[in-house]
């Protein structure tokens, strides 16, 4: 899976990065918005997919990391830079938040629990007014020039500058996730997921792995958020509702939760589709809930999980006679 | 003798009104594989997961070389050096067999884990190191050729040796066995006891066995504690514990003796 992987990844590299010397500014800005799903799906993943919590709270953080970006440009005058790691941070206590009642909540119960934070944060960026903006929602500022020290380093003005922080954010994330995935903490949210009381029999602290596991994925949201908000210049309550949580999810599921580059080509896929029916778009979450409950029923590994399993499969019918040498196959 | 390893006293246990464990104790010394048995019902399930911190008691003390332990969770125990295995096979199913062992060594891991994160290069060291010690133990449990295999691709018989596996490689000082021989053939059951001996012999590790299987216990156990309807109604070497009046009539019922006579 990991070569598989590296180069699926490779591929993707070299069509983003080719992207903006070939295509037009609608497909450019088409493309952006698949790197913050990609962003939102990926860090989902990292709770979900990885250490088995469901989450449809996705939605709610991207809006908490938009909202601090537009917040701080209001209030402090910080810019881009300065909002990102703001954003992510702040996102990630609100992660950590609703990672407390996760600690005591399984499957649907817990879902439901991330539903109603999901609402109540869309309530609370339409309701406090004085702090949000209400429905009129913020302005953001541009990302525009960067200056380090007084020195300017580069601006960021047209869609194909901002295409361009989108891409090196997105490599950024995907990396970090991939790092998170293939270490110690990775394998310990694997084992909350495979089994919490086994995992707690061999030692494991579950509360710090679920925590850990919420923190980050509410913190990749926040940095898309903060990015979203700069590209839109500007954010209001409706960007964040369920919808675009449901939306995360069903990127995740239908690539392939608990794979790494199943909610990456799903985030990448269903942002794109849509654009390609024309008329059909209009029925765009209608599709994706069809896709969803087919998905769900068909295939609950999602496209990658089903690849993968095959594989698996495969790979033991060609072994089949090795068990058999073995003394204690007797004991089956 | 200093500490035993572990000494349990006057646990109680109810469920909704059923008594399950009442005011039963019992103590494993250092090097000591003590039996744990009794009749279907009798408590023994409970007594263990609550040894190990599955499940709370509602009274009684329970103390890990000397130290008290009654309040700590089950993985703080696991931490101090406590190892389990499980009456229903428990594994990581979707990972490897060589991941499943990883996990339970990740305890005694000295670098942090964003060390980890970071793929600094010594906390890639230890982790090879400790890859090398699991091919290692696997290769001693038989299971070598199967290390990069997906755990549940594996028969039951060799799972239950990658449970065994799993717990020794933790380094416990207590390794506590629910049943192991549960479900093995009779010379897989050979097996199971060699290498539990061996565990004792070459690990030093003491060994609290939950087992059905009689040959099991006779073979294996320094000494028996007897469990019936949660009291402890005998204790001492398995010749002598199995030929008890007291035992025989929990397992087969009053009158055996009388009908037999007549």
């Amino acid at each position: 899976m990991t070569r598989a992987a590296l180069i699926t990844l490779a591929i993707l590299a070299v069509g983003f990065v080719a992207a903006p010397f070939l295509l037009g500014g609608y497909e450019l800005n088409v493309l952006m918005v698949a790197l913050l799903y990609v962003i939102l799906a990926v860090g989902l993943n990292l709770a979900t997919g990885y250490c088995g919590q469901f989450s449809f709270a996705q939605g709610a953080f991207y809006g908490i990391g938009g909202y601090t970006a537009g917040i701080l440009s209001r209030d402090v005058g910080t810019g881009f830079w300065m909002n990102l790691p703001a954003g992510i941070v702040v996102t990630g206590l609100f992660g950590l938040a609703l990672g407390l009642p996760a600690l005591r909540l399984k499957g649907h119960f817990l879902a439901i629990v991330t539903i109603a934070v999901q609402t109540l944060v869309y309530l609370g960026l339409v309701q406090w007014n004085s702090l949000t903006g209400g429905q009129n929602g913020l302005a953001v500022p541009p990302i525009g020039e960067t200056t380090l020290f007084g020195v300017r380093l580069f601006e960021v003005s047209s869609l194909r500058d901002l295409y361009w922080v989108a891409l090196v954010m997105a490599a950024v994330f995907v990396f970090v996730a991939w790092r998170l995935v293939h270490s110690r903490l990775g394998r310990e949210w694997v084992a909350v997921r495979e089994d919490e009381t086994l995992a707690g029999a061999v030692g494991l602290n579950t509360t710090f792995a679920k925590l850990t596991a919420f923190v980050a994925s509410a913190a990749f949201a926040g940095g898309a958020g903060v990015l979203n908000a700069h590209a839109m210049q500007g954010v209001t309550p409706d960007d964040f509702q369920i919808w675009i949580s449901c939306m995360v999810v069903a990127m995740m599921v239908v690539g392939g939760r608990g794979t790494f580059m199943g909610p990456i080509l799903g985030a990448i896929a269903l942002t794109i589709l849509p654009e390609l029916t024309g008329e059909l778009a209009r029925y765009k979450m209608l599709i994706f809930g069809v896709l969803l409950v087919v998905c769900v029923t068909v295939a609950p590994e999602g496209a990658l999980g089903r690849i993968r399993k095959a594989r698996e499969n495969r790979e033991q019918a060609a072994s089949t006679p090795a068990p058999a040498k073995d003394p204690s196959e007797a004991s089956a | 003798m200093s500490d035993p390893i572990l000494s349990v006293e006057g646990v109680v246990k109810r469920f909704a009104g059923v008594t399950a464990v009442d005011g039963a104790g019992l103590s494993v010394g250092a090097g000591e594989i003590v039996g744990l048995i009794g009749p279907n019902g009798s408590g023994k399930s409970t007594m263990v997961n609550m040894v190990t911190g599955e499940m709370p008691a509602d009274s009684g003390t329970f103390r890990f070389e000397g130290r008290d332990i009654t309040a700590l969770p089950a993985w703080r125990r696991a931490r101090l050096g406590m190892a389990r295995s499980f009456q229903m096979l428990r594994l990581f199913g979707s990972l490897s067999v060589e991941d499943n062992l990883l996990l339970a060594r990740h305890i005694s891991m000295k670098r942090s884990m964003w060390e980890s994160v970071l793929g600094a290069r010594p906390a890639r060291e230890e982790e090879e190191a400790v890859r090398a010690r699991a091919r290692e133990l696997l290769g001693w449990f038989d299971l070598a050729p199967f290390a990069d295999r997906k755990v549940t691709a594996l028969s039951i018989g060799q799972q239950r040796m990658v449970e065994l596996a799993r717990g020794v490689i933790a380094d416990p000082r207590l390794f506590v066995l629910d049943e192991p021989a549960a479900g093995l053939s009779p010379p897989n059951v050979d097996r199971l006891i060699a290498l539990i001996r061996r565990m004792r012999d070459e690990f030093g590790i003491s060994i609290l066995l939950v087992e059905h299987d009689m040959r099991v216990v006779r073979d294996l156990c320094d000494r028996v504690v007897v469990l019936d309807s949660g009291t402890k109604i005998a204790e001492g070497p398995p010749a002598a514990v199995t030929q008890d009046p007291v035992v025989v009539e929990a397992y087969i019922g009053r009158g055996w003796k009388r009908r037999a006579q007549a």
